[in-house]
């Protein structure tokens, strides 16, 4: 698999005042930019969260190439979403939508890039603790997170060979050939994940 | 060393467009006592199906596979936990984004501390050379060095068995080396299925699978001879096709 557009930004070690601020901070801010994005309906504040996000991200001192490796995969995906929302229902709101799920990839990335997996999982176990009296297992919510972070850029990568591979039979026009392969590889995937998961005794119920 | 035990094992699996279950291992009896066993056979002869009965990844049909007394089956937690498998695609065995999150990973249930399990972590990379790449994307690191950190990830919480099902198919011939000398200096009982004869040379004892019976159960150099017989009997060299 030759190519792992990442959705979030991958950790960069630091210690920035980002890297400082404690977890629950962060997860807040991912909340609330999250809540926000079906609150806010002018699309300039959305430009100024968006704008204040990557200013905070750059802050981290992960640099720019990193936060541009975060959005590079959506773009196109932005790009056809502006259009048809701008057919739709005006300029205004294709903007706003856009720039929405923008402030939401940049808030989580600033997550992602100033805290290790594992104290990200921490965090996670520690939040979904107070469940446990109904039958939550912390851990459980740790490694569904944990497997996410890592099935993106698995999914992404397996695009871009599918994609390959159509353009190399000449396919690259066929939505079947680029999308039923992803789908296949992409349970197969899970299968194996799963199967890996067991081997190790991971995902097993707390003893 | 620890003992595993088969006791009369068939594994069978439906298939849609046969009328009968489809038999992957027939009858299977054995008692595994040394610190290395070698499995080799043709593909689909039914090697991956008997690693797998070891850790309760497949469950018998008929019969019961033990690990020093423990049921796979009744006990697959505790036996999952003595016993750990090393898949051939290190991809599908690493799940998280660089090395010593995987290996922390596994070490969740067992360090609870945050700065307890990286000491561990760290310690179980240094133990293969791997601790200048803990922080690498796994998809930045060498097959070689991928399968390596598979084998940290798992011995890092300590199994007294460990399972190998052809770790050394994607290698090359440099890494495949560097696996045989790991292999060699751990402590482990090692139960492995290889296409590597070479490999299997050095085990202790070696089992021939051929259409889910094993067909021979001694030692390496005899069991390698006795598969290659059976593997080439009747192949005859392909002539010029036709023009």
């Amino acid at each position: 698999m030759k190519d792992h557009g990442f959705l979030l930004a991958t950790y960069a070690p630091g210690t920035s005042l980002v890297h400082r601020t404690p977890l629950a901070v962060k997860f807040l801010l991912v909340f609330a930019c999250g809540v926000a994005s079906f609150v806010v309906a002018d699309w300039r504040w959305s430009a100024v969260a968006l704008a204040a996000l990557a200013a905070l991200f750059l802050l981290s001192g992960a640099g720019f190439r990193r936060l541009w490796r975060a959005v590079r995969a959506l773009v196109p995906v932005l790009l056809v979403i502006g259009l048809f929302q701008g057919w739709q229902l005006g300029a205004p709101t294709a903007a706003r939508i856009v720039l929405n799920i923008l402030v939401c990839v940049v808030a989580a990335s600033i997550l992602t890039v100033s805290t290790p997996v594992q104290r990200l999982l921490d965090g996670v176990v520690a939040a979904v603790r107070p469940l446990q009296r109904f039958g939550a297992d912390p851990e459980r919510f740790a490694l569904t997170i944990g497997i996410m972070l890592r099935s993106i850029p698995y999914i992404a990568g397996t695009f871009a060979d599918v994609r390959d591979s159509a353009k190399a039979r000449g396919l690259e026009r066929n939505p079947r050939a680029l999308v039923l392969p992803v789908f296949i590889s992409s349970v197969a995937y899970a299968r194996r994940t799963g199967e890996a998961l067991a081997a190790r005794g991971l995902g097993d119920a707390e003893d | 060393m620890p003992k595993v035990t088969f006791d009369g094992v068939s594994v069978a699996v439906a298939v849609d467009h046969l009328p009968e279950p489809k038999m992957l291992l027939q009858d299977v009896s054995l008692e595994l006592t040394e610190a290395r066993v070698g499995v080799i056979g043709a593909n689909g002869s039914g090697k991956s199906t008997l690693l797998r009965l070891v850790n309760g990844l497949v469950q018998p049909s008929e019969g019961h596979v033990a690990v020093d007394g423990q049921d796979t089956v009744r006990a697959v937690r505790s036996v999952r936990r003595a016993v750990g498998f090393v898949f051939t695609d290190p991809l599908s065995q690493l799940v998280m984004p660089t090395g010593r999150e995987d290996v922390e990973l596994s070490l969740r249930r067992t360090a609870r501390n945050g700065a307890e399990r990286r000491r561990l972590a760290d310690a179980a990379l240094d133990r293969f050379g791997l601790l200048p790449l803990a922080d690498q994307s796994i998809y930045e690191l060498s097959g070689g060095e991928r399968q390596l950190l598979a084998l940290a990830a798992v011995l890092a919480v300590d199994p007294a068995v460990l399972v190998l099902d052809e770790p050394s198919t994607l290698l090359d011939l440099r890494n495949r080396e560097l696996l045989r000398r790991t292999l060699t200096g751990l402590d482990q009982q090692i139960i492995m299925s290889t296409h590597d004869l070479d490999l299997v040379l050095g085990m202790d004892r070696v089992l021939v699978i051929d259409q889910g019976a094993v067909v021979f159960d001694g030692q390496a150099a005899t069991a390698v001879a006795f598969y290659r017989e059976l593997c080439l009997a009747g192949l005859e060299t392909p002539g010029p096709g036709p023009r």
